[in-house]
């Protein structure tokens, strides 16, 4: 391996000093993504990297993916760091590479209803740019404002539209991507030819920057809707405005967005905005559509609603709902910290998801609030979120929850999704025989494991002795499910939220 | 339906020098047509090798087994074959195999064309009694073995109250593995059918039985997503047993719109304009007046006929046929609520899928809406150059791509379905933004990104299948 110094020089003399940073600062700043990681995790990884790189240009990225060749440094990808399982996170070091700088809409062609955007750039920009032009996303993954176009197809996401735009894959008309030797490739052909023509989009779709470096993507576009509404209501309990979510699906009806918050997110809302909606177990459906189709559908989710005793809210409640639908996780400034579980559970099991992942939360005596959303005719996201002070011993704990919540969705038919870091015991547990398969297009690609190497399908370590190098995955579950007992264990409630606990003590 | 195989079979073809003096494109000719002018006469005997071994499945443990025995991890006593048929199963086989063999599944219908190299000297599964559905209770998902008929699943899916999107553009009787390593053309409005597949259950190329992507929920966040890389060609890696289908939710109200248009130019706005429709459409088939007279004979034939299937509750279906009737501007004439043509009795269905088969086909072209009248005149016009009278069966899709399927009024000769196919080329190579996806257009096309992509896909294949199973790669 090359010194520091010289790998330092090189990439300064690529991309220019003012675009690679190798302070403590910086490199700490990209040692974490959106969950917060107990400091203990740095005794098993080193969690800083090297250098920070910000390059501009395809050919930027395609030079510092060779330049690993010469200096031997693991190559991280990184989007906005909204991930949630260490995915964008180095495990040894080396090269991260923050792809925010390419952050352009280079072209949009209204005849082929898509647009070219560079990777780098969010996904709230390149939907208030195609707003602008009179189009639309069909969908838009949960946290739009931070998460850029490459970092949500390589984590997979799912999110806003899907249940009428169908899933982030359907939107991908073609990617551009650096491989791991450096090459460039397009992922599809340049003509519209479905999954014909040796379409590789799928296979970086949830990749994890395992396979290269998405640095381009043309995404499709659709008309904007004349209408948007967005319809908010209350109910008895999480598990109505569960039941009320299927119904919506067993209708037929085919809403932009349909999902549920329980009264604890509202809590929180209030100890920070003090404006915020009553706290209270609510479902938001945003309509979508000509103003007949509007107030037809509207009418018929009122019915739904009032089937299982919801309540409709004022139209200013779901008007704000909607306007701060990609804001959703302020509560993590009560806490300094914040974890969020996402699973996939069958839709038709939504009612009893909701009840287990309270009971789990409730259990583990954490701070948190249960929410999802509907994916498609099958398939709901359960995602909640529980609140976690990292700087404490105890804080590491909470990320128990996210091992109970993704066996729970196993359970349930269902799945957690992503891998990352600290999240691959779940590959064979997701995918049984076929996992083979899975870990073959990673050496078909990367055979070298330049980028984002040791995650995904193993778990390296930050030491390079035999029998430290890596861990095997079900020794991460343990340490997981450790987390989660000591957590059940622990004496004390955290305490951010006065209310909050004021709620659970009546 | 030995996509990887063909292709590979042709790029090693042309690396051998008694054959490299020919071009690639002459070469796919000879090949495909199996031309002994050309080709010496062991390579022509080679290609009519036909697999010695048919095994028609009844359950996926005989699949398992089979695998294994052909992988040498078990013997063939354990097969359970009586003396006689052991003995026939090791004289066809071979018992000290030379060179590779393996297993490769028969579409129960072909829309176009056999493949140009078939399994030299390994077995066929034939699915045909392996063909139940398995509806969930309470979930719009249904699981079905690859062997069931496409439209045995949407009259029961109906019946339970759900709806399968995906309908065959050509109306052929087509199972459920002939859109998973066959040439079915199911596709909806909003997506084509891979969208609608949660996973798969197959045998992997080591015996084992293994569950691409999921059944219940769908496939993200879970590393690739090699469920809808490997659906076009599933058939090359894995041996698909089971699909696991997304359906719907029967609307309160579907009807059918027929629409008629003489004007090409009139028909591609339109087509352009229902495009961005949005919701609530289930499917849009375009037909010419050829294929009008298959699909309808008691009606008499329009130049193009649009078709419009909605879904919407009672209230609001009033609303979205006056949408509908505002976006279709130009067409001649219109029928209100004409009978959806796939929800007749199966024994319809099958009629008019036979006559639709008699046609010939070469394969999808995918063409921006708003240049399909133009494409489609082109088509005619090469039809009568042809002596072959030309159709053709459309799809439009919400992503403004119409997906269409020319077919021609002449007898399904292999050198008819080449000439014929070039000239669909050369017509979409004056198009543009169209794509012609047929298996032979697969073979000549030379762009550099694209035979990368189809090199990767084989090593992909050769690394999932290392044993050489599933369809195993053939040199010339």
């Amino acid at each position: 391996m090359a010194s520091l110094d010289y790998a330092y020089r090189r990439l300064v003399n690529t991309l220019g000093p003012e675009r690679v940073a190798r302070s403590e600062f910086e490199r700490m700043v990209y040692s974490h993504d959106f969950a917060s990681l107990p400091k203990i995790a740095l005794l098993q990884w080193r969690l800083y990297p090297d250098f920070v790189a910000l390059p501009q240009t395809t050919e930027e990225v395609a030079a510092l993916v060779k330049l690993s060749d010469e200096s031997l440094l693991q190559i991280t990808p990184r989007g906005g760091g909204t991930g949630w399982c260490g995915g964008s996170v180095p495990n040894r070091g080396g090269v991260l590479i923050d792809m925010r700088k390419m952050n352009q809409v280079l072209a949009l062609d209204p005849d082929a209803r898509t647009v070219t955007v560079e990777a780098g750039a969010t996904w709230k920009e390149v939907e208030d740019f195609v707003g602008s032009k009179g189009f639309a996303l069909p969908t838009v993954p949960l946290n739009a404002i931070g998460s850029t176009v490459g970092g949500a197809i390589n984590s997979g996401s799912t999110g806003f539209g899907g249940l009428r735009g169908g899933n982030l894959l359907d939107g991908i008309a073609n990617l551009e991507v650096i491989l791991p030797d450096g090459s460039l490739l397009k992922t599809a052909s340049e003509a519209d030819s479905g999954a014909q023509l040796a379409n590789l989009t799928p296979l970086f779709l949830g990749a994890e920057g395992t396979l290269g470096i998405v640095t381009k993507a043309v995404l499709r576009i659709v008309p904007k809707p004349e209408v948007s509404k967005a319809l908010t209501y209350s109910f008895p309990s999480l598990a109505a405005a569960a039941r009320f979510l299927k119904g919506i699906v067993d209708a037929a009806l085919t809403p932009y967005h349909a999902a549920l918050m329980d009264r604890d997110h509202f809590v929180f809302e209030r100890a920070l905005q003090s404006d915020s909606p009553d706290p209270t177990d609510l479902a938001l459906v945003a309509v979508q559509g000509s103003k007949d189709d509007v107030a037809d559908q509207e009418k018929t989710i009122d019915g739904l609603a009032a089937k299982e005793q919801g309540t409709k809210q004022l139209a200013p409640i779901g008007d704000r709902l909607w306007r701060d639908r990609y804001n959703n996780y302020g509560a993590r400034r009560l806490s300094r910290g914040l974890m969020v579980s996402y699973n996939l559970v069958p839709l038709r099991r939504l009612p009893d998801a909701v009840e287990k992942a309270t009971e789990i939360r409730d259990k583990l005596k954490l701070n948190g609030s249960v929410q999802a959303h509907v994916v498609d005719s099958t398939t709901a996201a359960l995602n909640p979120y529980v609140l976690m002070d990292d700087t404490k011993p105890s804080g590491g704990t909470a990320l128990g929850f996210v091992k109970r919540m993704g066996d729970a969705a196993f359970k349930m038919d269902g799945h957690p999704m992503g891998l990352g870091l600290f999240l691959v015991y779940n590959l064979r547990k997701m995918h049984g025989n076929a996992t083979s398969a899975y870990s073959a297009v990673k050496g078909v690609f990367d055979p070298r494991k330049k980028i984002n190497g040791g995650k995904t399908f193993e778990v390296w370590t930050k030491y390079p002795w035999p029998g430290l190098r890596a861990i095997p995955p079900p020794g991460m579950a343990i340490g997981l499910e450790v987390a989660a007992i000591l957590r059940r264990v622990k004496p004390t409630r955290d305490r951010f939220v006065r209310a909050y606990e004021h709620t659970k003590e009546e | 339906m030995g996509l990887l195989r063909d292709w590979h079979y042709v790029e090693r073809a042309v690396q051998i020098p008694a054959l490299a003096e020919l071009i690639r494109e002459a070469l796919i000719r000879a090949l495909f047509v199996r031309d002994d002018r050309v080709l010496p006469p062991d390579l022509i005997a080679d290609l009519n090798r036909v697999p010695p071994v048919t095994v028609k499945v009844k359950e996926d443990a005989e699949v398992r087994k089979l695998v294994r025995v052909l992988n040498g991890q078990e013997s063939t006593v354990s097969l359970g074959l009586s003396a006689e048929d052991y003995h026939y199963f090791r004289t066809q086989l071979g018992v000290g195999r030379t060179r590779e063999f393996g297993v490769t599944m028969r579409p129960r219908t072909l829309l176009t064309y056999d493949w140009i190299v078939p399994e030299q000297r390994g077995v066929q599964l034939d699915f045909t009694g392996y063909a139940s559905i398995e509806f969930a209770q309470d979930g719009h998902r249904a699981i079905a073995q690859v062997g069931a008929f496409w439209k045995r699943l949407y009259d029961e899916a109906l019946e339970r109250g759900h709806y399968a999107p995906f309908v065959p553009t050509v109306p052929l009787d087509f199972a459920i593995g002939d859109a998973l390593y066959g040439d079915a053309p199911l596709a909806s409005f909003r997506a084509g059918f891979g969208s609608y597949v949660n996973g798969l259950r197959t045998i992997s190329p080591y015996g084992q039985r293994a569950r691409i992507g999921f059944e219940e929920v769908a496939n993200h966040g879970t590393a690739y997503d090699l469920l809808h890389t490997a659906i076009p060609l599933a058939g090359e890696f894995f041996i698909p047993l089971s699909a696991a289908l997304r359906l719907e939710a029967k609307p309160a109200v579907r009807k059918t719109f027929t629409y008629s248009f003489d004007d090409p130019a009139k028909l591609s706005a339109a087509l352009d304009k229902l495009s961005r429709f949005g919701p609530g459409v289930n499917w849009v088939h375009i037909t010419d007046s050829l294929a009008a007279k298959i699909l309808r004979p008691a009606v008499p034939p329009e130049a193009f006929t649009v078709q419009v299937s909605i879904g919407a509750t009672t209230t609001g279906i009033a609303a979205k046929e006056k949408a509908l009737d505002g976006t279709m501007t130009g067409f001649k004439t219109k029928t209100g609520d004409a009978s959806n043509p796939y929800d007749v009795p199966v024994d319809a269905y099958r009629k008019t899928a036979d006559a639709a088969a008699r046609s010939l086909f070469v394969g999808e072209v995918r063409v921006p809406a708003k240049s399909f009248g133009d494409f489609f005149g082109k088509v005619r016009a090469f039809g009568d150059q042809s002596a072959a009278k030309a159709g053709a069966y459309a799809s439009l899709q919400g992503t403004g791509v119409v997906s269409a399927y020319p077919f021609f009024s002449a007898p399904k000769d292999r050198t008819k379905v080449y000439d014929l196919s070039k000239g669909i080329r050369a017509i979409v190579s004056r198009v543009p933004g169209a794509a012609f996806t047929s298996r032979l257009a697969h073979l000549w096309e030379e762009e550099p990104m694209f035979l990368r992509r189809m090199g990767l896909m084989r090593s992909l294949k050769l690394e999932i299948d290392e044993a050489h199973v599933v369809q195993p790669l053939i040199s010339p």
